[in-house]
C-alpha cells in the first residue's frame, strides 16, 4: 500500500511542466478569495511549484495591495483578496499572470532535490525518540513491522524537505518520509500533544511547535524552538528548506 | 510582590475582577502570517468592534476587549470613555445604570463594570459585545497585531484569556490624540456627552435560541453538496468558540462530507467532515484544512456568524457572487453614513479621518 503510494508520487514528479500547467484551475472560494490548484491525481512533489505561485502573487502584492497574502500548501495556493477592491476576474488574471511567471513546475519531488539548484542549509533538529517523549514508537513498530531502532534508524537517516506552513502557528509539513513509516493518523486526536513533539503521518513528519491537540503519531521530541513571536522569521522552518533529524540520547 | 498582571499601576485603566467566560484582546486581525500558519484572529464580529471603537473615539481598528456570553466584571481605575457594541449581555455599573450596547459612556473611577444577562429580556440576544475604551486597550503589538491568538498563545494580554487581578491600561489610539502622543485621558474633548450609534449596532437578524433562524448567505463551492445543508434546518453545537461553530440537527446524504489534499482554507468556509457535521470556520481558524468544503459564508454575514450562540437555529441560503459583493458595498456604505452622523453628533472632527478614509 505505501509503496503503491510512493510509486505514484514519482509518477507524478516526472509531469512534464506543460502538463502541469495546463491542469491549474481557478476557482472563488466565497467572495473574498480564489482557490488555484494543480489538478493532479497525486499531489506529492507540487509543493515546491506552490510556493514559488505563492511568491510570485507575493510580487504581485506590491502593485495590487488588494490582494491578501497567498496560502500555499500541497498543490494548491488560496489568495485573499478585497471583493470592494478587486473583482473576481481581474483577481484571476493576475493569479494567472504569477501562475505563468513560474515557468518550470519542479520535476522534483520533496525527497529528492535538483542537484544544481540552492538551497537553504541543511536544519538538523535533535531529537529524543521513544519513551515518553515518544509515546507511539512502539506503536508505530508494530503496525509497520520493524522494531523500535529500526523506525528511529529510518527516520534519521532520511532527508526531508518543508513543503508548506499550516494547521498551527510554526507547523512545517515536512515531506520525504521513507514509505515504510507511512501510516494514518489516529482515528481521535489526543487533546493535547506537547511542544517539540516529532510525529509522523501519513507520508509526511512534523514538529509540533507549541502544546495543542494533535492527531499525528508521537515518535520523539525536541527542545528546538520552532516558533516565537518574538524573532524574526517567527518561524524557524521555511518552505523549501531541507530538515535532518538526529537522534540523541537522554541526558 | 503581586500576582496580578500588565500596566503599570500608574496606568491602569481597568482591573479585572473576574475573567467572565471567554474575555480577550481583539483588533482588526493578524492577516499577514497565514503563511506561516499563525491564524488572522480578530474580533470574531469586526462589525461591533469597529462600531465599539468610534463610539469610544478610536480608530476603527483599535484594541478593544472582545466579551463572550457571560462577561467579566471590570474596576475602572480612572474617568474613561468606552464605546459597548454587540450583543447585549447585560452591562451595567454595579448599583447603577445600565449600559446598553451601541452607545459611549462615560465612566468614573471607581465604577465597578459587571454583567447581569437578564434571559427575560431579550429574544435576540447574540454572542458576544466590544468593549473599546478610549485610546485602545494598551498591549504591545506582535505580528502586526494586538489581537490574542489563544492557539499560539501570543499577542493580546500575555497571549490568553483575562483573568482576575490582570490590568489593563489605555493606549493613545484615540483619532484625535495622534500629533501628541499623548495618553487618551477619558472624559475630555468637545464630546462629553453619550454617542448613540445612529443605525442598527450590529447586522445581527437574530443570534439566539428562539423561533427565528439567523440566515447565513453562502456562496457554494469548491466541493459539491452545499444545496443538501440549505435544505436543512442547523442549530449551533456546544462546540463552537473562536475556532470554529459546529452545525446539529440534521443528517445529510451520505457522500457529502469527505477528507481533501490539505488546502488553504478562509473564515466562513464551511467544512464538512466525513461524520456529516458541518463546522463553519471563525476568526480563529486553521490557515489550512483537509475537510471538503461546500461553501463559504459571505463576508458580509461574518458579523453574523461571530454572534451565533449554541443552540441558536441557523438557516444557510445559497446566494451568488454578484449579491455577496452587493451586501459587503451596502453594508460598508451603510457604516460609512452611520460613521458621518456620529462625527457631526459628536462635533468631533478627527473622526472623520479614520473613519471616512
Amino acid at each position: 500500500m505505501a509503496e503503491a503510494g510512493r510509486a505514484a508520487d514519482e509518477a507524478t514528479d516526472r509531469l512534464p511542466a506543460e502538463t502541469v500547467a495546463a491542469k491549474v484551475t481557478f476557482v472563488a472560494f466565497g467572495d473574498a478569495a480564489l482557490l488555484i490548484s494543480a489538478a493532479t491525481d497525486r499531489s506529492a512533489g507540487l509543493a515546491s511549484w506552490s510556493g514559488m505561485v505563492a511568491a510570485a502573487i507575493d510580487d504581485a502584492r506590491l502593485n495590487t495591495p488588494a490582494i491578501g497574502r497567498p496560502v500555499p500548501t500541497h498543490a494548491s495556493i488560496l489568495v485573499p483578496f478585497d471583493p470592494l477592491a478587486l473583482d473576481l476576474d481581474d483577481a484571476i488574471r493576475i493569479a494567472r499572470d504569477a501562475t505563468a511567471s513560474v515557468a518550470n513546475p519542479p520535476q522534483a519531488s520533496a525527497t529528492k532535490p535538483d542537484p544544481g539548484a540552492a538551497w537553504p542549509p541543511l536544519v538538523e533538529i535533535a531529537v529524543r525518540y521513544g519513551g515518553a517523549d515518544g509515546p507511539d514508537l512502539d506503536l508505530v513498530s508494530d503496525a509497520v513491522g520493524l522494531r523500535p531502532a529500526d523506525v528511529v534508524e529510518l527516520h534519521a537517516e532520511a532527508r526531508y524537505r518543508v513543503l508548506f506552513l499550516g494547521f498551527a502557528p510554526g507547523f512545517a509539513y515536512l515531506g520525504g518520509l521513507p514509505s515504510a513509516l507511512v501510516m494514518a493518523r489516529r482515528r481521535s486526536p489526543r487533546e493535547r500533544v506537547p511542544a517539540g513533539s516529532v510525529a509522523i503521518a501519513g507520508e509526511e513528519t512534523a514538529v509540533y511547535p507549541l502544546a495543542m491537540p494533535g492527531g499525528w503519531r508521537l515518535i520523539g521530541r525536541t527542545d528546538a524552538v520552532l516558533f516565537d513571536p518574538g524573532a524574526d522569521p517567527p518561524a524557524r522552518l521555511r518552505a523549501g528548506m531541507e530538515v535532518r533529524f538526529v537522534p540523541v540520547t537522554r541526558t | 510582590m503581586t500576582t496580578s498582571a500588565g500596566a503599570n499601576p500608574l496606568e491602569v485603566a481597568l482591573e479585572i475582577l473576574e475573567g467572565g467566560v471567554l474575555t480577550t484582546v481583539q483588533d482588526a486581525g493578524r492577516p499577514d502570517w497565514t503563511h506561516l500558519g499563525v491564524p488572522e484572529s480578530g474580533a470574531a464580529d469586526a462589525w461591533s468592534l469597529t462600531v465599539a471603537n468610534l463610539l469610544a473615539g478610536n480608530e476603527p481598528g483599535a484594541a478593544a476587549l472582545e466579551l463572550t456570553l457571560a462577561g467579566p466584571t471590570l474596576a475602572i481605575h480612572h474617568p474613561i470613555r468606552i464605546g459597548l457594541a454587540g450583543a447585549d449581555l447585560g452591562a451595567r455599573i454595579r448599583g447603577g445604570r445600565r449600559l446598553l450596547p451601541g452607545r459611549s459612556h462615560h465612566l468614573r473611577a471607581g465604577d465597578l463594570v459587571e454583567f447581569i444577562a437578564d434571559p427575560a429580556a431579550d429574544r435576540d440576544l447574540g454572542l458576544r459585545v466590544y468593549l473599546a475604551v478610549r485610546g485602545g486597550i494598551d498591549v504591545p503589538i506582535v505580528l502586526g497585531s494586538r489581537s490574542t491568538c489563544l492557539a499560539g498563545g501570543f499577542g493580546g494580554f500575555a497571549g490568553r484569556a483575562l483573568r482576575a487581578g490582570d490590568r489593563l491600561g489605555s493606549g493613545n489610539h484615540a483619532s484625535g490624540d495622534h500629533a501628541s502622543g499623548r495618553p487618551a485621558q477619558g472624559t475630555g474633548g468637545p464630546a462629553s456627552a453619550e454617542l448613540v450609534w445612529p443605525a442598527a449596532d450590529r447586522p445581527v437578524r437574530s443570534g439566539s435560541p428562539g423561533p427565528r433562524p439567523s440566515v447565513l448567505r453562502v456562496l457554494a463551492g469548491p466541493a459539491s453538496g452545499l444545496d443538501a445543508l440549505a435544505a436543512a434546518a442547523w442549530r449551533v453545537a456546544a462546540a463552537a468558540d473562536r475556532v470554529g461553530v459546529r452545525l446539529e440537527g440534521a443528517s445529510l446524504p451520505p457522500g457529502i462530507g469527505g477528507e481533501t489534499t490539505t488546502q488553504g482554507v478562509s473564515w466562513g468556509a464551511i467544512q464538512v467532515p466525513p461524520d456529516g457535521r458541518p463546522i463553519v470556520l471563525g476568526a480563529d481558524h486553521q490557515v489550512t484544512g483537509g475537510y471538503r468544503v461546500v461553501g463559504v459564508v459571505i463576508s458580509a454575514d461574518l458579523p453574523i456568524l461571530g454572534q451565533l450562540r449554541p443552540g441558536a437555529a441557523v438557516r444557510l441560503v445559497e446566494v451568488d457572487r454578484v449579491t455577496a459583493v452587493a451586501a459587503l458595498r451596502e453594508q460598508r456604505a451603510a457604516f460609512l453614513a452611520a460613521a458621518a452622523a456620529l462625527v457631526e453628533a459628536a462635533g468631533w472632527d478627527a473622526l472623520v479621518d479614520s473613519a471616512g478614509g
